[in-house]
């Protein structure tokens, strides 16, 4: 029982560490969204962030985030440069990820997270699909 | 979750990220698991195995700059590694059929993917004790016999030696 409270309050304290590794992202995207020549290690750094954040989250009790985290390091992952469609997709996902923590989305909110799923995976397909086109 | 007594196992926790290390410890402590060894990277990983030699090693697979899949391949086959036949469990957000492989063809005793939970994790605990694949050891490979991962008997010829 004890060691079913400390886990409980492991998973409580999640979110405000949470929110600094979300900010951690979202500074690594200024970062990279800033820079005209970007470098491929800084966008694997970006990557690995979102990873860590992918398993952390429904860990914790935030599923959500974890299915946002798992769409984003689906689209970051061997990515050598990001256009300004590539950079707004990661946009999308920091800021869905930033609503969930806002709205306390908790739990595994299996609607929701279909249709999200389904629309960040139909945002990735349309920006992979006109790369593919103009490249 | 009741039947087995893990009281005595020595658990050595590779994984760069504090919190996660901190769920494993909590969660392995409700199982009555005491005697734990945590380390941050692969590297501090290999010292701990040195000193701690510990009975189950749960480690993370992405730790930039450092590998879990690295850190696996040297304790199987590293020719300094203290004891090539501790469990590994693999834990890792990568739950692509490929990566599961790959993991596999390190040589893992189980892979448990997150998010973790206890439940999860206490069954892959039940897995690594009933764990009675023989080593197999190839030129490439040293680990649990994979071929048991497809179930039933195999029923072709032996290609592979067993350690002696």
């Amino acid at each position: 029982m004890q060691a079913l409270n400390a886990a409980d309050d492991l998973i409580n304290e999640y979110q405000g560490w949470a929110v600094d590794d979300l900010e951690t992202l979202r500074q690594q995207f200024l970062k990279i969204s800033a820079s005209r020549d970007v470098d491929k290690k800084e966008i694997a750094e970006m990557f690995d962030i979102a990873h860590e954040i992918r398993g952390q989250g429904g860990s914790f009790g935030f599923a959500l985030i974890s299915a946002i985290a798992d769409s984003l390091c689906k689209f970051i992952e061997g990515r050598q440069q990001l256009s300004d469609p590539e950079l707004e997709v990661i946009k999308v996902h920091i800021m869905a990820m930033k609503a969930v923590f806002h709205q306390q989305l908790k739990g595994r909110q299996k609607d929701l997270a279909e249709q999200l799923t389904e629309l960040l995976q139909a945002l990735r397909n349309k920006v992979n699909l006109n790369a593919s086109f103009s490249s | 979750m009741s039947g087995y007594n893990f009281q005595n196992l020595r658990v050595l926790i590779c994984d760069d990220s504090r919190q996660i290390r901190s769920l494993l410890k909590t969660f392995l402590n409700g199982f009555g698991i005491k005697t734990i060894e945590e380390a941050v990277d692969t590297n501090q990983a290999f010292s701990a195995m040195q000193q701690f030699d510990p009975d189950l090693v749960i480690t993370d697979w992405n730790m930039p700059p450092t590998s879990g899949l690295e850190f696996i391949e040297r304790v199987r086959m590293g020719g300094d590694s203290p004891n090539p036949y501790v469990p590994i469990i693999m834990l890792t957000g990568y739950t692509e059929l490929h990566r599961v492989k790959q993991a596999r063809d390190a040589g893992i005793s189980a892979f448990l993917a997150k998010p973790l939970s206890a439940q999860s994790l206490y069954k892959r605990l039940v897995a690594v004790v009933d764990d009675n694949r023989p080593f197999i050891r190839n030129s490439k490979y040293f680990g649990p016999d994979r071929r048991t991962a497809r179930g039933g008997e195999f029923m072709g010829g032996e290609r592979r030696n067993r350690p002696s």
